[in-house]
């Protein structure tokens, strides 16, 4: 059985690009093709689930079928009702097969049936559903539309993560030809700096590289196992893991944009970054945003609410350590998993120190090209220490 | 409207055009320079491996096949590379393998070479590690067989037991079914179909392509191993004399074994043994049987394969460090019954060229480390490879015989 | 106090800086307004102006100058 891992190798674009070209003269011709559009969408999906795949393929569609049993439960109660246990107890089971996918592995050497390519993806989006419907900001759902927003071919194995109501008004509103071609202007653009980043600077960095000083850090252990090998291998790991991550979600904009849909970008220039904060503005954006939005606001305005804590300095720094957590936890319940995201809280934390000392003390702080360099340093290598932690390797060199 | 789609489209029409052109159209094969080949030969890199163009220039000159794994990089200086390069013996090695490299790699990679090595000599060192109950490992498959390779052998591929038979075991192995042609071709081989005509000429177009891409691309990485050869060639005598060899290779196996008494290099102990990994490792071959395996029917594959084309082959079995079987508890009678049973397998086919050091892993300087052949091990291979390969030698009888590739083989544990 | 000027004075709380003179600054590009400061400004929004907006409806691309959070309470309220 032929069998097509998204955006894998050449013959993969050639395909679906093929594939895709009666959608494309329909929408330059100001029309969406909506039934052909779902039967290459279905045709692909299946074909990244076939052969020794078949399982996660079932788990997929069993995992659709409950996430739109629970949505649409959902939204016919909250026609009429509205009250938190309610709310709590669906979103706890939106996350349920997530949580179970995620904790199997820690406990034993199985990977639970449950899982597929994916299934965080189709868990930041349903839950987000979820969550909206509460707020009253989704009124009426459709449920085919809600089928379309989960099951959207181009990003459905690893992002960006859309939000249903931009989504929604993306696929309504076919754009005018101008439009569209403007739009596939950006995807031939966003389709090629895809190429040179997946394709060479990744395959550099992570398929030449990587395996080279990984093997010269486990051989020259000096002090803690430390070694500059192990030094070159962190910088190499941040550059092949954003080339990597940017260079799909490249690939996914691209063909989205393709499809019609403005599907957000999720890296915006992050080794740039001033500070962390600016960082986790820059980086994996829209998975950031949406913590963001569903747990850092939702937090802090939880406590504010209920005035828990009456420090506001106190409160961000707990929604902060509360936010990173549950994305540590959500990369893999193992430990440097877990560390990367206290990593990540500290960093931030400390980061809000100094913003506000440097507010109070504008004057005196010098603040010029070389300041904002040293800054740009200072951020960007802690991020490489990070993805150090991040990478497991770690994990390998000192407990393996 | 139409000059933007042009102007947006144009240039990725023209991209694919030119990429197309490249693949597909009949390029020259650029010759390589001496250097180039010298490091080539023994850079060990699958790109080598799987190749063509390397491959056929080395043999158009005075390279010898050395057919082998992780062996070939004890780089020592009693290296065959290390010899014939210093001694400027008549043949110098082409080294094919690396760790992980057994019989089916070795089986697919050879293709583009045969017809150029009809007649001809070659050397292979087989390691009873590689007969394990799996056999080949899929992924190590993966990284070292060529899909180049393959299409030429799916291209001549015909309908007796062994094609069959390795159509069966690649099928096996995964890696080929990234091209649903070469898959669909090795379904119809393994059924002992011949290939449709459509298939013929996918397969035809996916080889051109291969092709042009190892002649564009082969070059670009380069091998840093040369430089080992180099250092062992300043550490040998100007001449090539066996018993101021022995002696040196006693004292320099002596000088690089004193961190510990198993008689390991020094460097293979302190960066892959010492403290808790030594610990580890204490009894843990305890259980290992090298008798029972698929991979003697892949073995057969090769010696089907050197016997279609008429070649004399050198085959040599290392040993073990003793001192280390005995530390991590292999049981040596099983080991000898296996080495029996492959020894068994090339006298009844034929194949009598075969140095059996399998009882040598206790003598000293013997072996580098725990299962690779050094100091002395590698000069005892040179006192049978280096008269094989200088010296005239009669022209070998084979008799094949079907029944090395069935289970009842693979599964049989003693023979005699 | 009307909507406007109520506004006004949170993100002076908020900020420290007086908008009325520029009602069209970018609040976030300037870093005058993070995370935190926007879920204060939706609670005083709600206890000041009974405008109740629901975090999801937060939309930074809609509430990102003075001028536009006015329109959004004024709209609401």
């Amino acid at each position: 059985m032929i069998n097509l891992q998204p955006y894998a190798d050449p013959k993969y674009f050639v395909l679906l690009l093929v594939a895709l070209l009666p959608l494309m003269i329909g929408l330059y011709y100001g029309h969406r093709l909506r039934i052909y559009e779902t039967i290459v969408s279905a045709a692909f999906i299946t074909l990244m689930f076939t052969g020794a795949k078949w399982q996660q393929g079932v788990a997929l569609i069993a995992y659709v079928v409950y996430q739109l049993l629970l949505v649409a439960g959902y939204a016919r109660y909250r026609q009429t009702k509205n009250t938190t246990p309610v709310f709590v107890s669906v979103v706890a089971l939106s996350i349920l097969p997530l949580v179970i996918v995620k904790v199997t592995p820690a406990l034993g050497p199985n990977q639970s049936l449950l899982g597929f390519l994916g299934i965080s993806y189709l868990t930041f989006k349903a839950v987000q559903v979820l969550m909206e419907l509460r707020d009253g900001t989704i009124k009426q759902l459709s449920l085919g539309m809600f089928l379309r927003f989960m099951l959207f071919m181009p990003v459905i194995s690893s992002g960006p993560i859309d939000r249903y109501r931009r989504f929604a008004q993306d696929y309504e509103q076919v754009p005018t030809q101008s439009d569209y071609v403007a739009m596939l202007e950006r995807a031939v653009w966003y389709l090629f700096l895809g190429f040179f980043y997946k394709f060479i600077l990744g395959y550099v960095f992570g398929t030449l590289w990587l395996p080279r000083l990984a093997q010269a850090a486990m051989v020259h252990r000096g002090w803690l196992d430390l070694s500059p090998a192990l030094g070159l291998y962190m910088y190499d790991y941040a550059m092949y893991l954003f080339f990597d991550f940017a260079g799909y979600s490249l690939f996914a904009v691209a063909l989205s944009l393709v499809m019609g849909i403005n599907t957000p970008m999720n890296f915006n220039r992050p080794f740039q970054a001033h500070n962390i904060k600016d960082f986790w503005n820059r980086w994996h954006m829209t998975l950031s945003f949406w913590f963001r939005d569903f747990i850092f606001m939702r937090v802090t305005f939880f406590i504010m609410k209920h005035k828990l804590i009456k420090n506001r300095i106190r409160i961000s720094q707990v929604a902060y350590l509360i936010n990173f957590l549950v994305m540590g936890f959500w990369h893999g319940v193992t430990w440097y998993y877990i560390v990367y995201g206290l990593f990540h809280a500290g960093a931030i934390i400390i980061n809000d120190y100094w913003l506000r000392f440097k507010k109070k003390h504008r004057k005196q702080l010098p603040h010029n090209r070389w300041t904002e360099a040293l800054a740009i340093f200072i951020t960007f290598n802690v991020v490489c220490f990070s993805f150090l932690i991040f990478s497991g390797f770690l994990d390998t060199l000192w407990f393996k | 409207m139409k000059k933007r789609l042009w102007q947006i489209f144009g240039p990725v029409v023209l991209a694919a055009l030119i990429v197309l052109g490249l693949l597909l159209a009949p390029l020259p094969n650029q010759k390589l320079s001496m250097q180039r080949l010298h490091a080539d030969a023994v850079s060990l890199s699958p790109t080598v491996l799987g190749g063509q163009r390397i491959k056929h220039q080395a043999l158009a000159k005075n390279y010898v096949p050395f057919y082998g794994s992780s062996e070939l990089a004890r780089m020592d200086p009693f290296h065959p590379s290390v010899l014939a390069a210093k001694y400027h013996r008549a043949y110098q090695p082409l080294l094919l393998g690396d760790p992980g490299t057994q019989s089916l790699v070795h089986f697919v990679d050879e293709q583009t070479m045969m017809p150029q090595l009809h007649g001809k000599r070659a050397v292979f060192i087989v390691s009873m590690q590689w007969f394990t109950k799996q056999g080949q490992i899929p992924a190590a498959f993966d990284q070292y067989y060529s899909p180049l390779q393959l299409a030429t052998w799916l291209l001549k591929a015909g309908r007796g037991e062994a094609d069959r038979y390795a159509a069966r075991r690649l099928l096996a192995m995964g890696a080929p079914a990234k091209s649903i042609v070469m898959r669909d071709a090795l379904y119809r081989i393994a059924a002992g179909q011949r290939l449709t005509k459509p298939q013929r000429v996918g397969l035809q177009a996916e080889l051109q392509a291969l092709k042009n891409e190892d002649n564009l691309f082969s070059t670009l990485s380069i091998s840093p191993r040369w430089h080992d050869i180099e250092r062992g060639m300043r550490r040998l005598p100007a001449t090539d004399d066996p018993a101021a060899l022995s002696t040196l290779a006693t004292q320099i196996g002596k000088a690089r074994t004193t961190s510990n008494n198993l008689g390991i290099d020094n460097d293979f102990f302190n960066k892959r043994l010492k403290g808790k990994r030594l610990k580890q490792l204490a009894g843990s071959q305890r259980g290992f049987d090298y008798r029972v395996s698929p991979e003697y029917g892949d073995f057969q594959l090769l010696l089907q394969q050197f016997a279609k084309a008429n070649m004399n082959v050198q085959f040599i079995i290392p040993p073990i460090n003793q001192k280390w079987a005995r530390y991590t508890g292999l049981s040596m009678p099983e080991y000898e019954e296996a080495v029996g049973k492959l020894k068994y397998q090339l006298a009844e086919q034929g194949f009598d060229k075969v140095l059996d050091l399998s009882q040598k892993g206790s003598q000293p300087y013997f072996m580098q480390d725990t299962i690779h052949l050094g100091w002395q091990g590698w000069l005892a291979v040179d006192h049978v490879v280096k008269p094989f390969l200088t010296t005239p030698q009669l022209a070998p009888h084979y008799q094949l015989n079907d029944y090395f590739y069935t289970k009842a083989w693979a599964q049989t544990k003693t023979v005699g | 106090m009307d909507t406007k000027e109520t506004v006004l004075a949170i993100l002076n709380d908020l900020t420290g800086e007086d908008f009325a003179a520029n009602l069209d600054e970018n609040l976030f590009e300037s870093g005058l307004l993070d995370s935190m400061d926007t879920v204060q400004l939706l609670l005083e929004l709600q206890s000041q102006l009974g405008v109740d907006v629901p975090v999801s409806e937060f939309d930074r691309s809609q509430w990102d100058t003075p001028a536009k959070i006015i329109a959004k309470a004024s709209a609401t309220a």
